[in-house]
């Protein structure tokens, strides 16, 4: 089961056939897959890079790129998994030349010691934060962790694909997502985000 | 006894939500929640957090921008290509009305008739005689964007067979090309070889041996791989030679192309004389109908050249006869008694040229003493040290704009100092090796060109890289392009003052390459390895 974000379902057999069509040439089967998957890959762009037109730049560019590298997709896997794995590696080389990664993202992970959370701190950090808040903070984490969050929260890549995807071990990828929860809970208990909840009305 | 008697900690909790742990442990860890209510309380705590961080990723907060709706175009020139294209006809302009046509009408001027030096120097007569079928630069390169043109357009059809394929057809043409290796006499020593007076053979002739001797004719172009080489008889095409020791005291009716550790000709030449030498010999029997080139450690010229004289030589002899102009650059030149030189001679060196007082000339010779080293006292050489920055930060822009991402991910390479430096000592040495040895196969003779020509271009582009790092550590890091701009033209500016420097420049200039170079090497294999892998 194919669980990925897309705007409107498309059967297997739907998408296969407009697949093969986007190989042939035919400009209004991209056209149909373009609207069918660039909103999510869009919002999938907007989580990870810092501005809304670096998001819109970093769509376009994918679909650029997907429809140059259709020829190299195996059909034996799901489209979806192929297109956010294109979509990754994208954006991923955009933050990576953007430079400003943080040096603390590599070597300490490994060192440094997660403190064991309180479940009722955890499950009241839930329910004090809405949506927004937590994008929010999100785009205050390093690109690395947030990029894990993203790609398996979001993008509901495996292990193996994110491990891939950031050039870690797939061992590593567990601790690395754990250390990115970490950080956004600590993001959202400093951004004093009760407050502005109350002015905003609500949760999403 | 599980080993979660303990409670287990908060990865082991998240891997087991997310299905990551192995069986058993998996089995250890239901067993331990059995009884355990703190474990099944985080348990519950991490599993609703991360239903609780998919909810806030997934929700649509944004609507897709309007102009994202319709589907991008596939074919639309990048700006930066377009750039690039501009740049690059620019700079390609500068280069030839500034540097390379000045040359040439220098060289014509002196005599070196045969128009394009290039091909002079390269490509003419026996070195690769498929080279013929090009007759010039131009055509290979129109030749060669034509294919890149192709290729582009057909990139998207490509697998990865298809790319080996290509890869290994490009091989074979350049296997197929030179016509001289399929009509010619191809002989192995054993360990000496010899074609005996009164033979004759009626094609080019190719010869690998320890010694070889010619004492028959050849009736097309001898080619040779050996110590010691002698030719006693005629050779109706040309000679090229790979020797220790080289002579030649037979005729030629075409040219000579020699790197060897001694020529000596003792006959006449019909045509040109090209020697790559650590010593010279043209005895006074000699003759040579039209010019000769020589990069020589030492030269002694008794004999006659019809045409023009052209050397650079460490020291240099002159006896004999120079039917037109010589233009010499050299340590010490000495003009002895019976030497006449008819057209004009420029010498530029160390040393005051001694010249004999018995010795002809047409006219004055025009001296231009030099010092040994950069001559920091001439606003010349600040001039064209700007100019040599200029050429570099041109090349790296042209770089910047064309493949950003290559770009950014070979001045990352640089980061990784050690790597970059081992990976550079190592390539700095083995691919020229490699691409000589590979000329020396003859039917590789063009893989080994085009691969010493992209081993100069990479040595070309390493201190662009190195620069782009320099000038990152100096200002900070950017974002974008335009940054990238600004510390690259930076950086360079450093580096080409590091370079300026007395005795430390030099080998400032060595590990600039190195470490740029063996960055190169890690960006490429960092391109070319998630395809190896998903091969």
């Amino acid at each position: 089961m194919d669980r990925h974000p897309t705007t409107g379902a498309m059967s297997e057999a739907e998408l296969a056939q407009v697949l093969s069509q986007v190989r042939a040439g035919d400009n209004d089967a991209w056209g149909e897959l373009y609207r069918r998957y660039a909103p999510a890959i869009f919002r999938f762009c907007r989580r990870l890079l810092p501005a809304r037109e670096d998001a819109e730049d970093a769509t376009t560019e994918i679909f650029m790129k997907v429809r140059q590298k259709l020829g190299t997709y195996d059909s034996s896997r799901p489209f979806t998994a192929w297109l956010y794995k294109v979509a990754s590696n994208h954006c991923w080389d955009t933050l990576r030349r953007r430079r400003i990664r943080q040096d603390l993202e590599t070597g300490d992970l490994d060192t440094l010691p997660l403190e064991h959370p309180d479940p009722s701190q955890l499950e009241r950090l839930q329910t004090e934060h809405t949506s927004k808040e937590v994008r929010t903070g999100l785009a205050k984490l390093p690109d690395r962790a947030r990029m894990a969050l993203v790609l398996r929260y979001y993008a509901d890549m495996s292990y193996d694909e994110i491990a891939d995807t950031l050039g870690v071990r797939r061992a590593f990828v567990g601790v690395l997502l754990l250390r990115a929860r970490h950080q956004l809970r600590d993001a959202l208990s400093a951004s004093g985000a009760g407050a502005e909840r109350a002015s905003a009305g609500g949760k999403s | 006894m599980s080993q979660f008697d303990d409670h287990f900690d908060e990865v082991t909790g998240l891997l087991f939500l997310e299905r990551q742990l192995d069986e058993s442990r998996a089995r250890e860890v239901s067993a331990h929640l059995a009884s355990c209510a703190a474990c099944r309380e985080l348990l519950h705590a991490l599993e609703s957090e991360g239903v609780w961080l998919r909810q806030a990723l997934v929700a649509e907060d944004e609507s897709i921008p309007a102009h994202l709706i319709s589907a991008p175009e596939r074919g639309g020139a990048h700006w930066g290509w377009i750039a690039a294209f501009g740049l690059g006809v620019g700079g390609a302009y500068t280069l030839w009305s500034g540097f390379i046509e000045p040359w040439i009408a220098q060289a014509s001027q002196a005599g070196f008739t045969q128009g394009n030096v290039l091909t002079m120097l390269l490509f003419t007569g026996a070195f690769w005689k498929g080279w013929d079928a090009m007759r010039s630069l131009t055509e290979f390169l129109a030749v060669a964007t034509l294919g890149t043109v192709a290729i582009w357009l057909l990139r998207r059809h490509w697998q990865r067979v298809t790319a080996i394929a290509l890869v290994m057809g490009a091989i074979v043409c350049a296997l197929a090309l030179p016509p001289a290796a399929q009509a010619a006499d191809v002989e192995r020593g054993n360990p000496s070889y010899t074609l005996p007076a009164g033979q004759e053979v009626k094609t080019d002739l190719i010869v690998w041996a320890v010694r070889t001797r010619i004492d028959g004719d050849v009736d097309g172009d001898l080619i040779v791989w050996s110590q010691n080489v002698t030719v006693n008889g005629h050779v109706k095409g040309d000679i090229l030679g790979w020797a220790q020791e080289l002579r030649v005291n037979g005729t030629v009716d075409g040219n000579v192309r020699a790197w060897a550790q001694t020529l000596s000709l003792g006959g006449p030449v019909g045509k040109n004389v090209l020697a790559l030498t650590g010593e010279s010999y043209l005895d006074e029997k000699a003759t040579v109908g039209g010019t000769m080139t020589m990069l020589a450690g030492t030269s002694e010229l008794s004999g006659k050249v019809a045409g023009d004289l052209l050397v650079l030589s460490g020291d240099l002899s002159i006896n004999g006869s120079l039917g037109r102009d010589a233009t010499i650059r050299g340590g010490q030149l000495t003009i002895g008694p019976s030497a006449e030189i008819k057209g004009q001679t420029k010498y530029t060196g160390n040393r005051q040229p001694e010249i004999s007082p018995g010795a002809k000339l047409g006219s004055p010779i025009d001296v231009t003493l030099r010092r040994p080293g950069p001559d920091y006292s001439h606003l010349a050489y600040y001039w064209h040290q700007v100019l040599f920055w200029g050429a570099s930060f041109l090349f790296g822009l042209t770089l910047l704009l064309a493949a950003p991402a290559f770009f950014f991910d070979t001045s990352q390479a640089s980061k990784r100092i050690g790597p970059a430096l081992g990976f550079g000592a190592l390539f700095m040495f083995a691919v020229p090796t490699v691409a000589i040895i590979v000329c020396f196969t003859i039917v590789g003779l063009g893989v080994g060109i085009a691969t010493i020509l992209l081993y100069a271009i990479a040595v070309y582009a390493a201190q662009v890289f190195v620069g782009a790092w320099l000038g990152e550590k100096l200002l900070g890091a950017g974002i974008g392009v335009g940054p990238a701009i600004g510390r690259l033209a930076l950086g360079l500016g450093v580096l080409h003052v590091l370079l300026m420097l007395p005795y430390a420049g030099p080998l400032a200039g060595l590990i600039i390459r190195i470490w740029g170079l063996g960055a190169l090497v890690l960006a490429l294999h960092k391109q070319v390895r998630p395809q190896l892998a998903a091969a």
